[in-house]
């Protein structure tokens, strides 16, 4: 059947060549795809990506927002730091609170850059609050933040900071990112309850949450805890030569996670100019 | 078809004066125009107007009939402010209010119909409305001003004039109810004319020949013919609210408290128009005599009370007025609050509304200076910044999949840089040897294991203040720093921490 469809639509050349076409037999040709717009293709692949019984039910717009809203919810929001992300299973999740702790210098504003990145580069909005005032939005700029898409928030105290975050979560940002700074943290610590309340407030709004902190403050309300440590520059040169950083290795490390195993080891690599 | 509504309140100086002395309702007053003997009656009520008190009387007659008559001059004051409540009352129904002054206010309610099962029902809403701010008006409902005014003016309300039927409705009625204003009624009649609808009869070219431009508006409106379009009026420019204190205020407290209830007012009225509040002006009077005002520029639209209370106090206790407040008056600069089209397969949006509200909240903790988009700017040194207020582009319509970064380096820098000495150990006199860094706090301390540099940068040169940067990347046993020397302070300081 696909020879002869070949042929029938090849069948000028035939003529032009001389060579006699093999008489046509009436096949059945199937109706042309029809033209999806990407927005069709978009809900061909959420009911696929639904269950069946959910998918057979999903019958109006109302519907169909909710199931977005569960998909989207379903989803992690990738730092695109390789290590990073398999530690935590695909990235940062939606509607959580992931810590990542470790001294200062042990590679942690680069994560928080990549999430912004990362977040940014996909259309998102994104929060960063900066509790030490550290950010250089040239370097975040170089790091490919799209800083047209970032709130920064410069907060004096950590409870300035956590008021700041919960505040903004409820506002609809999908991405979050405290940074505590470096040791000592202005304001020292939050109650539990507070850090309790601002994982319930992430869950209930959808917003991925990064907490970046010197050392552990979270407690029981992160859904996972990385730590930073050993990190390791990289120079180019040896003996007297004149040297050139490059970059830093650092040691990450799955300190608890509600889903997975704890204990993982890895480590992360960034480079000056890569 | 344009449908228009007509709200119209008889005896409009005595409405306005009973609803700011609601407690005279009841007895015999009158409101007077003119000074001493001149002093005639305008409007009177119920009870005045039983014991044939009526308007044009003098005083003096007036007070012969009724001598416990309570006489109440007209208040330019309350007039206005009850003319500002009618349009306001009718700017709830519909956005497109014409002004008529004394009593008087039309509304394009054409489009309604979905909102009322019928316009008798809207009629009679806008009635219950005008109740509610102490104002008895009436309502009529036709297609043109002119129709719908004389249909506010009968006592049957609401009255609803159909489509097509002006003409009908208005030719039993007398000539007086065409133009109450002029005085060709009194004209027409010495003709032989009594209602309407014998003026509609006449060719039109012979009232004109005798009565001129008057004569032909006057045939037109008597067909139930009203060319005059509704001129909606223009937006307002600002919201004002405030009241005289009856003593003064020392305390911070009391007065938000007041200024609470105002802002609340004057959020409700914006919310009616659709607007939000760009800037928001307050004045105060002080006591003995003068007055403080500020302006609060708002980063956002918002009709959010709680956050511009929250601005409100943070300003009042930066600067407090210095003396007791006597009064106040608060101004809101209206802007339209910012609308966004919410993608349904994209990333999620803010919305937009939200968003400045919860920014001027931020805005009110934390400082102005602490909250907005982070900005380059054009300058050699590294971490300058700048910045902006935050209006982010929309979302894309179909989720993007993140660009890889790769893995950068990214810098943490000290704001201000971190001064530290530099402490060379020369072995020979050619070569620095051993170098240590040690910061006053002794956070930042060691030797140092490795370094890069200099970089020399130079800025603003040809400013009175230069830059001359020469910058080394630095390994201590705590971290890798970025370090420089100020060729122009003489000086050492960290810049940032890799990682």
């Amino acid at each position: 059947m696909k020879v002869s469809a070949s042929a029938r639509a090849l069948g000028t050349q035939f003529s032009l060549l001389d060579l006699r076409p093999a008489p046509l037999r009436p096949v059945l040709v199937p109706d042309p795809q029809p033209v999806e717009s990407p927005v069709r293709e978009d809900v061909r692949r959420l009911r696929e990506s639904l269950q069946g019984t959910a998918a057979a039910k999903l019958m109006n717009a109302t519907e169909l927002l909710r199931a977005l809203d569960k998909e989207r919810r379903d989803e992690s929001i990738p730092t695109t730091l390789a290590p990073f992300d398999e530690l935590l299973g695909g990235g940062l999740p939606r509607g959580k609170m992931v810590e990542l702790t470790g001294r200062f210098g042990a590679g942690r504003f680069s994560v928080v850059l990549s999430a912004l990145a990362a977040a940014t580069s996909m259309g998102e909005a994104a929060v960063l609050i900066d509790l030490g005032d550290h950010l250089d939005p040239r370097n975040a700029q170089e790091n490919g933040v799209d800083l047209q898409r970032v709130l920064w928030i410069r907060p004096k105290t950590l409870k300035q900071a956590v008021m700041a975050a919960e505040m903004i979560t409820a506002t609809g940002f999908q991405l979050v990112v405290l940074d505590a700074g470096r040791y000592p943290v202005r304001g020292r610590r939050v109650p539990d309850a507070a850090w309790v309340r601002l994982a319930r407030s992430a869950e209930a709004h959808g917003t991925a949450m990064l907490i970046s902190t010197p050392y552990p403050a979270t407690g029981t309300a992160s859904e996972a805890v990385v730590s930073a440590d050993r990190s390791k520059m990289l120079w180019l040169g040896r003996g007297k030569s004149p040297r050139l950083l490059t970059g830093a290795t650092t040691q990450l490390r799955l300190e608890k996670h509600r889903h997975r195993k704890p204990g993982a080891v890895t480590t992360l690599k960034v480079l000056l100019n890569p | 078809m344009t449908r228009l509504a007509c709200l119209f309140v008889p005896m409009f100086p005595l409405a306005a004066r009973l609803r700011s002395e609601p407690d005279l309702l009841n007895e015999a007053v009158v409101i007077v125009d003119g000074d001493g003997s001149g002093a005639h009656v305008v409007a009177a009520t119920r009870r005045a107007r039983t014991k044939s008190v009526k308007p044009g009387m003098s005083l003096a007659q007036a007070r012969s009939i009724i001598p416990k008559l309570i006489a109440r001059a007209r208040d330019t004051e309350c007039e206005r402010t009850a003319q500002e409540a009618l349009v306001e009352v009718a700017e709830t129904f519909s956005p497109r209010v014409e002004d008529a002054g004394e009593g008087l206010v039309f509304l394009d309610v054409s489009g309604l119909e979905r909102h009322f099962p019928s316009e008798e029902d809207l009629g009679k809403a806008a009635l219950r409305a005008a109740d509610d701010v102490g104002l008895p008006a009436r309502c009529g409902l036709a297609a043109s001003k002119l129709a719908a005014r004389v249909a506010a003016e009968l006592p049957k309300s609401p009255t609803v004039v159909a489509a097509g039927t002006e003409a009908e409705f208005l030719a039993p009625l007398p000539l007086a109810r065409l133009t109450p204003e002029l005085d060709a009624a009194t004209t027409l009649q010495r003709w032989g004319l009594t209602s309407i609808g014998d003026l509609a009869q006449l060719p039109e070219s012979e009232v004109a020949s005798r009565l001129g431009s008057i004569g032909r508006e006057l045939h037109y409106a008597a067909r139930g013919i009203d060319p005059r379009p509704l001129i909606p009026r223009p937006l307002p420019q600002e919201f004002r609210e405030g009241m005289e204190l009856e003593w003064p205020l020392v305390a911070l407290d009391p007065f938000l408290f007041i200024a609470s209830a105002a802002l609340d007012r004057l959020s409700k009225r914006m919310e009616i128009q659709g607007f939000a509040c760009r800037r928001l002006e307050l004045t105060m009077n002080l006591e003995p005599d003068g007055f403080h005002a500020r302006a609060i520029d708002l980063p956002a639209p918002t009709r959010d009370v709680k956050t511009m209370l929250a601005l409100l106090r943070l300003d009042l206790e930066k600067t407090p007025p210095g003396a007791p407040v006597t009064g106040f008056s608060l101004v809101a600069h209206p802007d339209r609050p910012r609308r966004a089209q919410l993608s349904l397969f994209g990333p999620a949006a803010l919305s937009p509304e939200k968003l400045a509200t919860t920014i001027a909240k931020l805005v009110s903790m934390l400082g102005e200076d602490r909250v907005g988009m982070p900005m380059t700017v054009d300058s050699h040194l590294p971490d300058r910044y700048t910045l902006g207020a935050f209006e982010p582009p929309p979302p894309p319509e179909l989720r993007r999949t993140p660009r890889r970064s790769g893995g950068l380096l990214a810098v943490r820098v000290f704001r201000p840089p971190v001064p530290v000495e530099v402490i060379t150990r020369p072995s020979r006199p050619d070569e620095p040897g051993d170098v240590q860094i040690e910061s006053l706090s002794g956070e930042i301390s060691g030797e140092v294991r490795h370094c890069a540099g200099p970089w020399k940068v130079s800025d603003e040169w040809w400013s009175a203040t230069p830059a001359s940067h020469a910058y080394w990347d630095v390994e201590l046993a705590s971290g890798s720093y970025r370090v420089y020397r100020d060729e122009g302070e003489e000086g050492w300081f960290v810049g940032g921490v890799y990682g």
